[in-house]
C-alpha cells in the first residue's frame, strides 16, 4: 500500500533537489514539476478506492494522535489531492514554453512548493500543521505574483503580502487561543472537546481563524488583494491561484467550521456572505475592460457561490458545492491558460485587443469559449451539472428564503453569461485591427488546454464519474463524529 | 478619520483576545499533551532536551514545513531581486584594520560555536535553527570585514539542497524500515545525555543547521549584491 505522506514528501524532496538537477543540466529542471505531479496523480488515484471504504490516518513518526502529527486522507483530502495533481501537471506542461524570462529554476521550485503546501493543507489532521502548510502555500504565491518583476507585479505582491500576513497572524493567534483552552492541536481532539468550553471563549478564536483563512479564500470583504494579484501574476500562476489556492483556502474554512467547531449558528451568516460575494464579484467582473481582472473577479463570484452552497449544509448542497469547486478549478484554469497566450500574441490585456482572435488563434479561442460556457453553466459542460445540483439543493430546502436566494444566484449567472459572451463575441464576430495571420499557441500550450477541455466535456456528460467521491466527501464534512472516531479511535 | 476607525477596530480585536485569554488559566499545568511530553519525552525519543524532542521528533513534520518556509522566503527574495536591473557599481570603501583583523579572528570561532549549537541540540538549549543563524552571522561579519569577498553561490545552493534532502531521506528511510512511519526514530536511542544519543534527532538537526545557515547566508549575499 502506498502511504499518503508521499503526496507531500516526494514533491517537497524534488523541490529541494532542483538546484542539484540544475547543476547537471539546466534543461531538465522544468520537467521536474511534471514528474512530481504525474507521481502524485498516480498515487492519489490509487488511494481513491481504499479511501472510499474508510479514511486512512497516517501517524508521522509513529506517535499516536493527539501526541504526534497525523494526516487524514479521507475522501475530501484525496479528492483535493487529485484536483491539485491534475491542475499542477497540466499547468506545469503549459509552463514548459510559457515561462521564458527570469530565473526559471526559482520559478519551478516555487511552483512545486506552492502546490506541495496546498496538498499538505488538505491532508493534514493537525491545526498547527495546517497553518505551516498554509504559510508554504501563501509565501510561495507572494513570490510568484512578483515573478515578472514589473511595477504592477511588485505592487500587487506587496498588497497581497501585507493582507496575507495580517490573515496569517489572526490565524496563528486563533490557534494559540485554542491551544490555551484545550491543550491540544489535533483537529479531531479539538472537535471532541470543543463543546466543553463556554461558547464565548470559543467564539473569539473561531472568528480569528475564519477571518485569517477567509483572506486566502477571498470571501467578501477580505478579497481586496485578489484582482491585482491574479491579474499581474504570470498566466500559468494565475491559473493555479484561481484554480487551486483560493479553493484550498475555502477548504480550510469549511473544515474548521464543519469539523472543529461544528457550529450551525453561523451558517445563515455565511449563506448571506456567499450571496454577497457572488453578486459583488460578478458585477465587478462585468465592468472590467482588462480580461485577466475580469477572470479574477469572476473567481470571486464563483467562490461566493461555493460558500453559499456549503453553508446550506445539507448533504445535497455540500455535494453541489464540492462539485462546483471541481468545475471551477477545471474551467478557470483553462480560461487563464488560454488567455495567457492570447495576451502574449496581442501584447495587451484589454478585451478590445482580443478582437478577431477567433481567426488568429482558432484552437485557443475554442478552448476559451468552452471554458467560458462551462463557468456560466451551459450543458453539456461540467459547469451545468454542478450549478444544477446547487439549485436543486436550495429548492429542496423548501423555504421561501432559499428560493429567493437561488433567484439571486441565477441573476449572478445571467451577469456572468453577459460578460463572458461579450468576450466570446469579440473573439469571433469582431474584426481585429492588427494583423490577422494565423499564429496559434505552441503545442505545449494546446495539449494542457485540450486535456482540460476533454475533462470538462467528459465529466459534463457523465457527472456520475464523480458522484461516489463527492458524496462521501460531503458526508466526511457533515459527520464530524465519524471523523473524530476514525482519528482518535 | 481613517486612523480613528482603525483604532476602534483594533481595540475590538484586542478586547476579544483579552476576553478569550481571560478564560485560559495561567500557570496551571493542565495540558495533557504537555504533561505527556515531560513524562515520556526522554524515554520515547532519547533526547535530554525535551524541547528538542518535541520539535524534532513529536512534531518533526511541522519542523520540515518551517524549514521549507525559510527556503521559500530565501528563493522568493532571490527570484524577486533577480528581475531587477543591476545598478551601477559603487565604490566600495575597504573596512578599517580593526574590523578586518577582528573579523578574521572571530570568523572561525563563530562558525565553531554555530556548529556546536547545532550538534548539541538534543542535549543543551539550541539546535539547528539557532546554530544555523549563528553560522550565517559569521558570514555577515565576513561581508562587513572583508568587503569584496563573496561566498560561492554554487556552494550555498549545494549545501542548502543537500540539507533539505538529508532531512527527507532520513524521513523516508524511517518510512521504509522503522515500523512504516514517516520520520520515525529508527536508530538506536543510545545513552541519555551523551553526544551519540537520540537516534535520528542529531542527524536531522545538523541537516537543519546546514540548511538554515546556507539559506540565511544566501539572503545576506542577495541583499549585499542589491546594495552594491
Amino acid at each position: 500500500m502506498v502511504s499518503p505522506v508521499l503526496l507531500i514528501v516526494v514533491p517537497l524532496g524534488l523541490a529541494f533537489a532542483i538546484p542539484l538537477f540544475g547543476f547537471i543540466s539546466k534543461r531538465i529542471v522544468k520537467y521536474i514539476p511534471i514528474a512530481a505531479f504525474a507521481f502524485n496523480l498516480a498515487v492519489a488515484l490509487l488511494l481513491i478506492p481504499e479511501v472510499l471504504k474508510h479514511p486512512i490516518v497516517v501517524r508521522i513518526g509513529g506517535f499516536p494522535p493527539p501526541f504526534g502529527i497525523n494526516l487524514v486522507a479521507g475522501p475530501v483530502g484525496v479528492l483535493f489531492s487529485v484536483l491539485i495533481a491534475v491542475a499542477g501537471l497540466l499547468v506545469a506542461i503549459y509552463a514548459l514554453t510559457y515561462i521564458k524570462e527570469g530565473s526559471k529554476e526559482k520559478y519551478h521550485m516555487l511552483y512545486l512548493l506552492l502546490l506541495t503546501g496546498a496538498t499538505g493543507v488538505v491532508l493534514t489532521g493537525d491545526i498547527f500543521n495546517l497553518f505551516v502548510f498554509f504559510e508554504i502555500l501563501c509565501i510561495s504565491s507572494y513570490a510568484l505574483v512578483a515573478y515578472i518583476g514589473d511595477r504592477a507585479g511588485i505592487e500587487s505582491a506587496i498588497k497581497y503580502l501585507i493582507q496575507g500576513a495580517v490573515g496569517s497572524s489572526f490565524l496563528l493567534i486563533g490557534i494559540g487561543l485554542l491551544y490555551g483552552l484545550f491543550g491540544t492541536l489535533n483537529m479531531a481532539d479539538l472537535a471532541q472537546h470543543i463543546e466543553s468550553a463556554s461558547p464565548i471563549s470559543v467564539f473569539v478564536p473561531m472568528v480569528l481563524i475564519i477571518t485569517g483563512l477567509g483572506i486566502e479564500a477571498a470571501i467578501f470583504p477580505l478579497n481586496a488583494w485578489l484582482p491585482d494579484a491574479h491579474s499581474s501574476a504570470p498566466s500559468s500562476i494565475s491559473a493555479i491561484l484561481s484554480g487551486i489556492a483560493i479553493e484550498v483556502g475555502l477548504y480550510a474554512v469549511v473544515r474548521v467550521i464543519f469539523t472543529i467547531f461544528g457550529v450551525s449558528s453561523i451558517f445563515m451568516f455565511l449563506v448571506f456572505l456567499g450571496i454577497l460575494t457572488l453578486l459583488i464579484g460578478e458585477m465587478c467582473a462585468f465592468s472590467q475592460k482588462n480580461i485577466k481582472r475580469m477572470l479574477a473577479y469572476s473567481s470571486i463570484g464563483q467562490i461566493g457561490l461555493i460558500v453559499f452552497a456549503m453553508a446550506m449544509a445539507t448533504s445535497l448542497a455540500v455535494t453541489g458545492g464540492l462539485f462546483q469547486l471541481v468545475s471551477h478549478t477545471l474551467g478557470k484554469s483553462l480560461l487563464f491558460l488560454a488567455v495567457g497566450y492570447m495576451i502574449y500574441r496581442s501584447g495587451s490585456m484589454e478585451i478590445s485587443s482580443l478582437e478577431g482572435m477567433g481567426k488568429r488563434m482558432p484552437l485557443t479561442s475554442l478552448a476559451f469559449t468552452i471554458g467560458a460556457f462551462s463557468i456560466v453553466g451551459l450543458p453539456p459542460f461540467v459547469g451545468f451539472p454542478s450549478k444544477f445540483l446547487i439549485v436543486q439543493a436550495a429548492l429542496a430546502k423548501e423555504a421561501v428564503l432559499f428560493t429567493g436566494l437561488i433567484g439571486l444566484v441565477l441573476l449572478g449567472t445571467v451577469i456572468e453569461g453577459a460578460y463572458f459572451f461579450r468576450v466570446v463575441q469579440a473573439l469571433y464576430f469582431k474584426k481585429g485591427n492588427g494583423d490577422s495571420e494565423r499564429n496559434e499557441a505552441p503545442v505545449t500550450g494546446l495539449i494542457p488546454m485540450f486535456i482540460f477541455v476533454t475533462l470538462i466535456i467528459v465529466i459534463g456528460i457523465y457527472p456520475k464519474l464523480l458522484t461516489d467521491v463527492l458524496n462521501s466527501a460531503a458526508s466526511e464534512f457533515l459527520n464530524r463524529i465519524d471523523y473524530i472516531r476514525s482519528v482518535i479511535g | 478619520m481613517k486612523s480613528i476607525i482603525s483604532l476602534i477596530l483594533l481595540s475590538v480585536i484586542a478586547l476579544g483576545i483579552a476576553i478569550s485569554l481571560d478564560k485560559i488559566p495561567f500557570g496551571v499545568p493542565k495540558t495533557k499533551i504537555g504533561d505527556y511530553y515531560i513524562d515520556k519525552g526522554r524515554e520515547e525519543t532519547g533526547a535530554a532536551n525535551i524541547v528538542t524532542s518535541v520539535v524534532v521528533n513529536y512534531r518533526c513534520f511541522d519542523t520540515l514545513g518551517e524549514v521549507t518556509i525559510l527556503f521559500i522566503a530565501a528563493i522568493g527574495l532571490g527570484a524577486v531581486l533577480a528581475t531587477r536591473r543591476k545598478k551601477e557599481k559603487r565604490e566600495i570603501e575597504p573596512a578599517s584594520l580593526v574590523l578586518y583583523a577582528g573579523c578574521r579572528f572571530l570568523f572561525p570561532l563563530i562558525l565553531l560555536f554555530g556548529a556546536y549549537i547545532s550538534i548539541h541540540g538534543h542535549l543543551t538549549p539550541g539546535g539547528g535553527f539557532q546554530g544555523g543563524v549563528v553560522v550565517a552571522s559569521a558570514f555577515l561579519l565576513a561581508y562587513l570585514g572583508c568587503r569584496g569577498r563573496r561566498v560561492s553561490e554554487t556552494g550555498i545552493k549545494t549545501v542548502e539542497s543537500l540539507g533539505g534532502l538529508v532531512f527527507i531521506v532520513v524521513g523516508l528511510v524511517g518510512l521504509a524500515v522503522g515500523g512504516h512511519y514517516f520520520l520515525s526514530n529508527f536508530l538506536s536511542k543510545g545513552e541519555l545525555n551523551s553526544l551519540f544519543s537520540a537516534g535520528v534527532i542529531p542527524i536531522i538537526y545538523i541537516a537543519i543547521g546546514l540548511k538554515v545557515g546556507s539559506e540565511l547566508t544566501g539572503v545576506i549575499d542577495h541583499l549585499v549584491e542589491e546594495s552594491e
